[in-house]
């Protein structure tokens, strides 16, 4: 019950939050020079045509009541209607967000699994060969772009090698009929994973980096925590001190580092799916800034400012069910 | 005698760091008899915690114990013999880590640490802790490791104990968590409990309750027990035999009466001379000159001699082995001090010399409070 109420308080709270993303973006998107318009119509456009193309999305209106607008409309759900492409924005959203979450889960999925043992046998070993080639790893990885290890990734494995393919993706609940060499939802999902594996190390690179460098750390000191000494003084098996004594202890500030790690991949997945080719939000939100498209702009960050928000609602409620001594706030 | 049920024999262990060597623990030798409580006394840094952590052998690196011997209950913990390339190396019944950890830590040798706030597992449960210990080292299946865990709490004076059992360490006060680590001490039934400085952290009336559960509970099951400590006051409560460090080395060892009021050492009066009592004012207290020197480089001759109200030049020459002082009959009583006439060096024809205690010459031959007569 406290979980819920908790959850639903901090969700309370992100409202704050969401209407500054909300302020902040429209405003700055319409400090731009130019607008939408003399976009969509070139050059040299006739006065009257541009008139009716403002009127018919509002644009004549001062920008304060546009403002005020805009924000009733997505109080309501309507994120308005994009220019460039000519739909709701939310449809577009509904479109694009599943696919730019697939990324970012495999992603995140990849970085978790090769990290954590990565950063616990690094912390175990430490001053070891294995740690030197695991520092090493991480170091790179932290350090070089995610858009660069996605080239190199396709030049690599899609262009010398041709292991994967280099460009698209094709999701996994996509329809059988509509998939090219796909009989069955099986060879959908085989197909998708042959496409979003160069994308998801290319973007979880930089994660799994980070959670390795985090974990081994967290590891270190939490072997040298008294609570272990205690249990070695009685004679408990080093394997179980370092899974069980000292694991869960040192996984705290990872957890944090995790639901940090989500804005930052957010903004990985932006050029990770141009290298790529993906057409996720972060394709989305280039076309929407390119095109000034403001309703776009606006129903983009809004989602990039909610899922962050989602993010570090699930850090906390991890952190509390990991650490007792972390509680919902109820008195 | 009979047979002592822990004897160590010349222990050293060595912390090899980037500054040099530390000698943490230099050559010291005591015994622990079945049904005793043993004080290891001396001030920060002397060599206690590593002493004792030498005894389960889980010296954390860069420290190693080098040589000496450690037996326990005719088994080996330690022990070294030359090679016939002439290096010492393990003796072949010197039991295995793995040994160790099955057989010896936990099971026969248990360990109360110093700081009750940072030994207990903060994401774990009091209870699930004491009952993952005692399954390890009684053999005992969940349930009823959960019973036993239950009673031991009850034993050690935790009210409610059922409810108890499923919180949290920080759900328990100081007192309280050094009582759980006591309760895990017991329930494992060792032979032989360390008490690593265990009241140090608490407040004074909590030290007095745990001070006397521990006296009960040591009647009721005759675990023997080193008591590690700075306080002289809680050896007085406590101790049948006490052995006191400094830096590295037992320079006095005797029964705690005798070493009250037979005091042998410079050092040792001048522990209890800093140590704070009701029949005393505070310019009566008279706290120990200057700071223990580094193990790294210990001062040639007598460790002491540099804050010794009794130094004198012999003291900077001659490193003193401790000898038996006791008369005939008597309870076994040594010290490590050349200003008894066994050692026959010359003591009293020797200059005193300035030292930290001294302030001077003149100083030094009117201070002679260090000796408690």
């Amino acid at each position: 019950m406290s979980l819920l109420r908790y959850t639903l308080r901090r969700f309370a709270q992100a409202i704050p939050v969401l209407i500054g993303i909300v302020t902040i973006t429209f405003f700055l998107a319409n400090q731009i020079p130019g607008d939408p318009v003399d976009i969509m119509l070139g050059p040299t456009p006739a006065q009257e045509q541009v008139e009716a193309i403002r009127a018919r999305y509002g644009l004549d209106r001062p920008i304060h009541v546009r403002y005020f607008a805009y924000l009733s409309s997505v109080a309501t759900g309507d994120l308005g209607l994009s220019i460039y492409y000519d739909r709701p924005v939310l449809e577009m959203i509904i479109l694009r967000l599943p696919v730019t979450l697939l990324l970012m889960l495999s992603a995140f999925a990849f970085a978790i699994i090769t990290a954590i043992p990565l950063g616990v046998i690094s912390a175990k070993r430490r001053n070891e060969p294995a740690d030197h080639v695991s520092r090493i790893i991480s170091l790179i990885g932290v350090s070089t772009p995610s858009f660069w290890i996605g080239l190199v990734l396709i030049i690599v494995f899609a262009f010398y090698l041709g292991w994967f393919p280099a460009r698209g993706l094709v999701l996994p609940w996509a329809d059988p009929t509509n998939v090219r060499g796909a009989a069955t939802q099986f060879q959908v999902i085989r197909q998708s994973m042959h496409h979003l594996f160069l994308p998801m190390i290319g973007l979880g690179t930089l994660q799994m980096a980070q959670i390795t460098r985090i974990e081994r750390s967290s590891m270190v000191d939490s072997l040298q925590g008294e609570y272990v000494k205690l249990a070695r003084a009685y004679g408990v098996p080093e394997s179980t001190i370092v899974r069980k004594h000292a694991f869960q202890v040192a996984q705290l500030p990872v957890i944090t580092i995790i639901g940090l790690g989500l804005s930052t991949a957010l903004g990985g997945a932006v050029l990770t799916e141009t290298v790529f080719g993906i057409q996720g939000m972060g394709r989305l939100i280039i076309t929407a800034i390119n095109n000034q498209d403001y309703q776009l702009i606006m129903g983009t960050t809004l989602v990039f400012g909610f899922v962050y928000v989602v993010g570090v609602i699930i850090t906390d409620i991890t952190y509390s069910y990991l650490d007792p001594r972390v509680t919902y706030g109820d008195e | 005698m009979s047979e002592p049920l822990l004897s160590v024999r010349d222990l050293k262990t060595q912390f090899f760091t980037e500054d040099g060597t530390v000698r943490a623990v230099d050559g010291i030798s005591f015994d622990v008899h079945e049904g005793e409580i043993v004080g290891l006394v001396g001030e920060s840094g002397a060599g206690k915690s590593v002493a004792t952590s030498s005894i389960l052998r889980l010296v954390d690196s860069p420290g190693e114990i080098v040589g000496g011997e450690i037996e326990f209950k005719g088994e080996t913990i330690f022990g070294l013999e030359e090679g016939d390339d002439g290096e010492l190396r393990p003796r072949d019944e010197m039991l295995t880590e793995e040994e160790m950890r099955k057989r010896i830590r936990g099971r026969e040798i248990a360990i109360i640490f110093q700081d009750p706030m940072e030994s207990l597992n903060p994401v774990f449960t009091v209870g699930g802790q004491l009952r993952e210990f005692i399954e390890i080292n009684r053999d005992l299946g969940a349930e009823e490791a959960k019973e036993e865990a239950i009673d031991m709490l009850r034993e050690v004076g935790i009210p409610a104990p059922e409810s108890r059992y499923d919180e949290y360490p920080h759900q328990f006060s100081g007192g309280m968590r050094q009582r759980v680590l006591i309760a895990m001490a017991l329930a494992c039934q060792p032979d032989l409990i360390i008490a690593d400085e265990p009241t140090t952290a608490l407040d004074v009336t909590v030290e007095g309750e745990i001070l006397e559960m521990v006296t009960e509970l040591q009647d009721k099951y005759d675990t023997s027990f080193i008591w590690v400590t700075h306080d002289m006051s809680v050896v007085a409560e406590i101790c049948d035999r006490v052995n006191v460090m400094y830096l590295g080395e037992i320079i006095e060892q005797a029964e705690v009466d005798d070493l009250f009021h037979d005091t042998k050492h410079p050092y040792t009066s001048a522990l209890l001379d800093s140590m704070p009592r009701p029949d005393r004012t505070v310019d009566e207290l008279r706290p120990i000159q200057g700071v223990m020197p580094e193990a790294i480089d210990p001062p040639a001759g007598c460790r002491f001699h540099s804050r010794c109200p009794e130094a004198r030049e012999v003291c900077r020459e001659v490193h003193p082995e401790p000898r038996e002082l006791s008369d005939e009959g008597e309870a076994p009583h040594t010290a490590a001090c050349v200003k008894h006439d066994a050692f026959g060096v010359g003591y009293d024809e020797s200059p005193p010399i300035e030292t930290e205690a001294t302030g001077g010459f003149s100083a030094g031959f009117t201070e002679t409070g260090g000796e408690a007569e």
